[in-house]
């Protein structure tokens, strides 16, 4: 890539929650990491590593409470609820594991909404829409409920409905746990598409080894902390750093 | 995002759970159904009144007796009535500000029968000068004329359908209509046939609500006293008449009050003369349908009020059951502004429907009561308008709570709820 200004810049991290005071918990404790553009990265760890936090994070759902989190070069560490969905809006495209579509609309509005909160006009979002739901090869289905619809269809959409204001990451979060193995094959061939023809910024937040083995990249969270960060490209295989971990993710 | 999204939305929304959405609305439709109903009632009612006033004239004008408010005895002598030369001098001194002066009472309800069975008339005595305050269009023949009165003839003036119904297709004129009155038989002569007509008549005005008065045959006054067994005949509580048109009529009312009051009343310490004017009456009319009107409104401002928290309730409900969702549209880029518009135009379309819904059955039931007394109209424009924007309103008022708690849900929190 020849921008390698990073999309995600996080500096020393902490995020505590306050459960009655004095005490509070901290959850993440001075995370510092970069993902330049382009990159398919994974963030692994067990539960209560502190991963969903990570996540909500980098998704802009939450802020940090000390340090600063640069998204493609603009510090929202310290920013207002409106920016902040604009942020989420144009810039961060979210993958559930339970795919989270809007049960009472199609699949082509759910791919439209991002864009109907950008404020962008109907022909427009139908257009755009139904490109998206042609690449993940949706489009007989586009005017289906999501009741009518399998698992790995609802996730197709939902992938569809991340790229709908071309973000700057994908961020998906067990996006296969709902699914079969099989199925979860296909979604995560759409991701590896997307990263590969696209050149889609990805940010993978799973339990499953395997899956992050498919990745460039494996950031490993233990307890607040960043305990591993694995460059897992074949041809730079196992940098200095690399813990071994076992089956269930832990160390 | 547009407007017009937003209400597809809402109406998406409201489409997944039907019945609950009408069971929303039910509120909303009883109050604003309430409100419409009394107002085209009332518009049918006023209606009604007015034409039969406007029969009439709005200058008619009743002068009567009655006992002072406080009387040293509280019952009628005979010095106290009107008379006949009271009212001859009366119409001499005030000729020229007056028209019509006209006698009329009604003595009872007489019965006839036709083909073996018995019909009820009322038994109306009138003089000459009632001929055009008793607004009965006369199409054959004449009405009863100051001779019958003071010859205290049998003649009589019937409805044409009263004649139709006695005598068919034959002439009534110089038949014989025979009525029983007071345990009697008495032989009235037709001399003349006054059109039928549904919403009254003359002194009709006074009581134009009053349906018996379709059946009503006129005699002369004199006659009428007779068979009624007065001691003495000639002598009035009251008569008619009509305002010159250039007299302002509550100005008159009271000179003739007034001159009656100085002129035979100067000594009399029980009984005063009053006056009564069509104006007047419709005044009252109007006080009482107001008063009716506030009622209702309050019954309605109720029934809103409890429709509105019924909305709140289940918009809550609503906001419960789609937290994720919320939650969902915010991961999307939803402002709390977006989210919150959302829910205040749902409940602003739940609202709106219902009382669209209300507005029509209003109409109808509303007509429905104006059906019975044979006149049909259209709601007020403005009750539509205020009955509009007013439940929109109730759905703004009582959707924000709702929609604002959805704005300020956590999207994290929002998407973990199951």
């Amino acid at each position: 890539m020849s921008d390698n200004k990073p999309v995600i810049d996080m500096r020393s991290i902490v995020k505590s929650f306050y459960v009655g005071t004095p005490n509070e918990l901290e959850i993440l404790h001075g995370l510092s990491f970069t993902v330049p553009k382009g990159e398919f990265v994974s963030v692994v760890g067990a539960s209560g590593s502190g991963k969903s936090t990570l996540m909500n994070i980098i998704g802009a759902l939450d802020r940090p409470t000390l340090g600063q989190y640069f998204l493609d070069g603009t510090d929202i560490s310290k920013t207002d609820d409106k920016t902040l969905s604009e942020i989420r809006n144009k810039k961060i495209g979210f993958v559930f594991q339970t795919f989270n579509l809007i049960s009472r609309t199609t699949a082509l509005k759910n791919v439209e909404l991002p864009m109907l909160y950008a404020g962008k006009g109907k022909r427009e979002r139908t257009e755009k829409a139904k490109e998206l739901l042609e690449m993940v090869e949706m489009t007989e289905r586009m005017s289906h409920m999501p009741n009518e619809l399998s698992g790995g269809q609802k996730q197709r959409i939902a992938i569809a409905r991340a790229m709908a204001n071309d973000p700057s990451i994908i961020l998906a979060d067990e996006p296969t746990g709902a699914l079969d193995s099989k199925t979860g094959r296909l979604v995560m061939d759409i991701f590896h598409k997307l990263h590969r023809e696209q050149g889609k910024t990805i940010v993978l937040i799973t339990h499953n080894n395997e899956l992050a083995a498919e990745t460039d990249r494996i950031i490993t969270l233990a307890d607040g902390n960043i305990i591993s960060d694995i460059d897992n490209r074949p041809n730079l295989k196992h940098s200095e750093n690399s813990v071994k971990l076992n089956k269930d993710g832990d160390i | 995002m547009n407007f017009s999204e937003y209400i597809l939305m809402a109406l998406a929304s409201l489409k997944a759970n039907k019945m609950r959405a009408f069971l929303t609305m039910l509120g909303i439709i009883i109050g604003i159904s309430a409100v419409i109903t009394i107002t085209t009632m009332g518009n049918i009612m006023r209606k009604t009144v007015k034409d039969a006033y406007s029969s009439v004239g709005a200058n008619a004008i009743n002068i009567y007796i009655r006992l002072k408010e406080k009387p040293k005895r509280n019952y009628y002598e005979d010095g106290d009535f009107l008379t006949d030369s009271m009212i001859e001098q009366f119409a001499e001194k005030f000729s020229g500000r007056v028209d019509n002066v006209g006698k009329e009472e009604n003595v009872g309800n007489a019965v006839t029968r036709i083909n073996h069975k018995d019909y009820t008339l009322s038994l109306d005595g009138a003089d000459e000068g009632y001929s055009v305050l008793s607004m009965s269009k006369i199409i054959s023949g004449r009405f009863i004329s100051d001779s019958d009165v003071s010859r205290m003839k049998q003649v009589c003036v019937i409805s044409d359908k009263q004649a139709n119904k006695m005598f068919g297709n034959a002439n009534p004129l110089g038949q014989t209509v025979t009525i029983m009155f007071k345990n009697k038989t008495y032989d009235f002569k037709v001399v003349g046939i006054y059109k039928y007509t549904t919403s009254g008549a003359a002194s009709g005005a006074m009581s134009a609500m009053d349906s018996s008065w379709n059946t009503r045959i006129f005699i002369p006054i004199s006659t009428a006293q007779r068979i009624a067994g007065y001691d003495t005949i000639g002598r009035y509580w009251e008569f008619y008449l009509n305002g010159a048109e250039s007299e302002n009529v509550e100005q008159l009312s009271q000179d003739i009050v007034d001159y009656f009051n100085s002129t035979y009343y100067r000594n009399n310490d029980s009984i005063e003369v009053k006056y009564y004017t069509a104006e007047r009456e419709m005044q009252q009319f109007d006080n009482i349908l107001s008063v009716v009107s506030i009622i209702i409104s309050i019954i309605a401002g109720i029934s809103l009020l409890v429709g509105g928290i019924g909305v709140m309730n289940i918009m809550l409900v609503s906001v419960t059951e789609r937290t994720r969702e919320i939650g969902v549209r915010k991961a999307l880029g939803a402002p709390n502004t977006a989210i919150r518009l959302q829910f205040i135009i749902e409940s602003m379309i739940i609202c709106l429907i219902g009382g669209i819904i209300g507005i029509i059955l209003g109409i109808i039931l509303g007509n429905i009561a104006g059906m019975i007394i044979d006149t049909m109209s259209a709601p007020s424009i403005p009750a539509i308008i205020i009955a509009v924007t007013f439940s929109m309103a109730i759905g703004v008022f009582f959707g924000y709570y709702p929609a604002n708690k959805a704005a300020k849900l956590d999207p994290i929190e929002a998407l973990r709820y199951e």
